[in-house]
Order: structure tokens, then sequence, then C-alpha cells
């Protein structure tokens, strides 16, 4: 070490860069030094060295050789291992995608349990409440109440949006219908006076969360696939117009002129919108 | 001869043996490697220029092997481990293609 040092102090005097005045004898590119030092002494230094000094080489064959050994092998195992550990990730890869799938599976078969549970407690409850006074009060604060926070499946008269990616958008994100651009649609349906709203049939409550994840979409924590078809019930009359003019209603206009997405409203007779299944309180209660 | 017969050697082995690196070290296999080239470009041209030793060559070989790795290993206790990595490739990088430069005017004189 300590000839490598004396030689590398060397290597800075026998250097002819500019001085940068005769006050300062630094060179200008005193800040460089690592870099310099790097491409002017690019061989180790201690070669010249021992060579001067004269010493016999033959000795240190068997370690020569012995490093050559592990530098092959080294060349060999990385390349080895970089190999095989290829198709083991893409394995592991696909591994992941149909465990998702069987989540999912497993989530959608037990929505469906839950709305045929919350039939059933339907069902049950008008059997339990009876048919007297407070009876009928309940019942109809029920009724009026489970269609507006999205326990119960509602119909009316609505629009259908069909939003998608504009057709060029496979690289530039701006071109892809994105989180945001479907929570501007949907706050603007809601200012426009819509009563339910529903995403790929997704009932839209006041747990639903539309939130972008990765690629895709979730509505509810699940996966949307494009187009989007936003469902809305409302005023017949006055719902299109209304969103037309809401935040949400111009930035989708602009986002169909400037970035060619796909837009298209129409007012439809009847809508059909399923419960959110996933309408459970399992830790707010009822301050009083 | 050594040299070439040792390498041809040790990618044999590496390829039929197939010794599986520890988890921990893996992340040092790469460095070590271009560490390891370093080396060998360095000791080629020493070699054209006439003053190779191979003693000089095991003991840098060695040392660089280490330095590399320790730095990157401190990378790692310190959180920049992939940053350091970086750094240690582009700058033994530069002396490989400096010296295969050099290598290539003192073979081919162009």
């Amino acid at each position: 070490m300590t000839t490598r040092q004396g030689s590398a102090s060397s290597g800075l005097e026998g250097r002819t860069t500019a001085i940068r005045s005769p006050a300062d004898p630094r060179p200008i590119d005193a800040s460089m030094d690592l870099l310099n030092q790097i491409i002017r002494q690019p061989v180790d230094p201690d070669y010249a060295i021992v060579k001067a000094r004269g010493e016999s080489s033959s000795r240190r064959g068997i370690a020569f050789g012995a490093v050559a050994v592990v530098i092959g092998a080294m060349f060999a195992l990385a390349a080895v291992q970089t190999s095989r550990t290829a198709p083991q990730l893409a394995g592991e890869r696909t591994e992941l995608i149909s465990r998702i799938e069987a989540a999912e599976t497993q989530q959608d078969q037990l929505r469906v349990r839950v709305t045929a549970l919350s039939a059933d407690i339907d069902r049950l409850r008008t059997g339990a409440l009876g048919d007297d006074d407070t009876a009928r009060t309940l019942q109809t604060q029920i009724n009026t109440l489970g269609p507006a926070v999205g326990t119960v499946a509602v119909k009316g008269p609505g629009l259908l949006i069909v939003v998608d990616d504009a057709p060029s958008a496979s690289d530039d994100l701006q071109d892809r219908v994105l989180d945001m651009d479907l929570q501007a649609l949907v706050n603007g349906l809601w200012q426009a006076g819509a009563e339910a709203i529903a995403i790929n049939g997704h009932r839209l409550s006041a747990l639903t969360a539309i939130r972008g994840a990765g690629d895709a979409i979730t509505v509810d924590y699940r996966s949307l696939t494009r187009p989007y078809r936003v469902e809305a019930i409302g005023d017949p009359r006055t719902l299109h117009a209304r969103f037309a003019e809401s935040a949400g209603g111009i930035t989708w206009n602009q986002l169909a002129q400037n970035r060619q997405m796909r837009y298209e409203i129409s007012s439809m007779d009847e809508v059909t919108l399923q419960a959110d299944p996933g309408m459970v309180l399992r830790w707010a209660k009822k301050a009083k | 001869m050594i040299p070439i017969i040792g390498l041809i050697l040790g990618i044999i082995l590496g390829l039929f043996l197939e010794p599986t690196i520890p988890l921990a070290l893996q992340p040092y296999l790469p460095i070590a490697i271009v560490a390891a080239m370093d080396a060998l470009f360095g000791a080629f041209r020493a070699y054209l220029d006439g003053n190779f030793t191979d003693r000089v060559f095991v003991v840098s070989f060695i040392s660089n092997v280490l330095i590399a790795a320790s730095i990157v290993y401190v990378g790692y206790q310190i959180g920049v481990g992939s940053q350091l990595s970086t750094g240690v490739v582009v700058v033994l990088g530069i002396r490989i293609f400096t010296n295969a430069a050099a290598i290539r005017r003192a073979l081919f004189h162009a």
C-alpha cells in the first residue's frame, strides 16, 4: 500500500496541466483529481516497481493459476445464475397473478353470498317487525334510507356515460383514463343531482373509493376493465344538462376534444343499480 | 498460458459444478466480476508493457475484489448499496476502457 501511495503522488507531480497562477500552485483541475488519476494511471503502478526491483515471478505460478480459475468460475457462475433466475422470476410472477385471480374469484363468491344474506336479513327483518305502528315507521325509514346509502338495489331514469382511453393510448399516460378523471366524472354527477351512481356495476356508496392501483383503476377495491360504464340515476330532465355544466362535465369535454378519449352520454329511461355488498360498518357505532 | 488455461478451467468448473452462492453474497458477485475484469485488463496491459509480475496481479486482484465488495457492503449498511455499486462499476469501468484502449493501441498500433 505504501508503494502505491508513493507512486500515486509521483504521478501527480509529473502532470503537465495548466497552473492557475504562480501564487497558487494547485492545478485548475485539482477537484477532478480522482478522475484524472483513474485515467492517467489505469495500470497498477506496482507492476513497474516490482519489475524494477527485479523479483523473479515464477514462484507464484500456483497462486496465479488459482486466481485465474477463480475469475473464470465467477464469470460462469454469474452467467449461470442470471440465466437461471430469469425463468424463476417469470414463474413467480405467473404464480402471483394466478393467486390474485383466485383471490378475486373468492371475493366475487363472497360478494354473491353477502347479497344473498342481505336479502335474507331483509326478509327476516320484515317478518320480525310485525305489523304494528312503530314497525311500519321503521320499515318506511329503512325503505327510504336503504336506497340513499346504497344497501339496496335501485332503479330509475338516468344517464349512461361510457368513457375509455384514447385509441392511441399505448405509451402516453395523459391519453388514458386516470382515477382522477373518473373521480371528476362522478363528482360532476353528484353535483348535477345524481341520486345513485355505479361504475361498471359497482355501486358507489359512502365507503367506496375510486383510486388508481398500478395500471388499473379500482372501485371499492375491485379492478375495473375498460371501457368504463358510469350509470347514474337522477332527474331525467335536468341531470344531463347540469352534468355538462359541472366541473366534471367540462373536464371530460376537454379530455374528449383534446385527447380523443371516448366519451359518450346517453339518457336512459330506466337504469338498475345493484346494492353495494361491502356496506358493513364494523367499528363505527352510533354516537348516542 | 497459465491464465488462459486457468480461465477456461474455471469456466468449466463453474458451468458444471454450479455451486450455489449464498444469498448474502449475491449482490457482491457482479461487483467482484467487474473488479476482476479491471485486474485482468490491467495485467494484460502491464504484460504488453513488459513489466507484468504475477505477484502484483494476484495481490491487485484480491485487493480490488475485497475493496469493491467492502465499499458495497458499507453502502448496503447505510442504505445506498445500489448507488455505491453503480459508483464502483463506473470507476472500474473507466479504468477498463482506458486499459482496453491502451491494449488496442499496443496490439494494433491504431
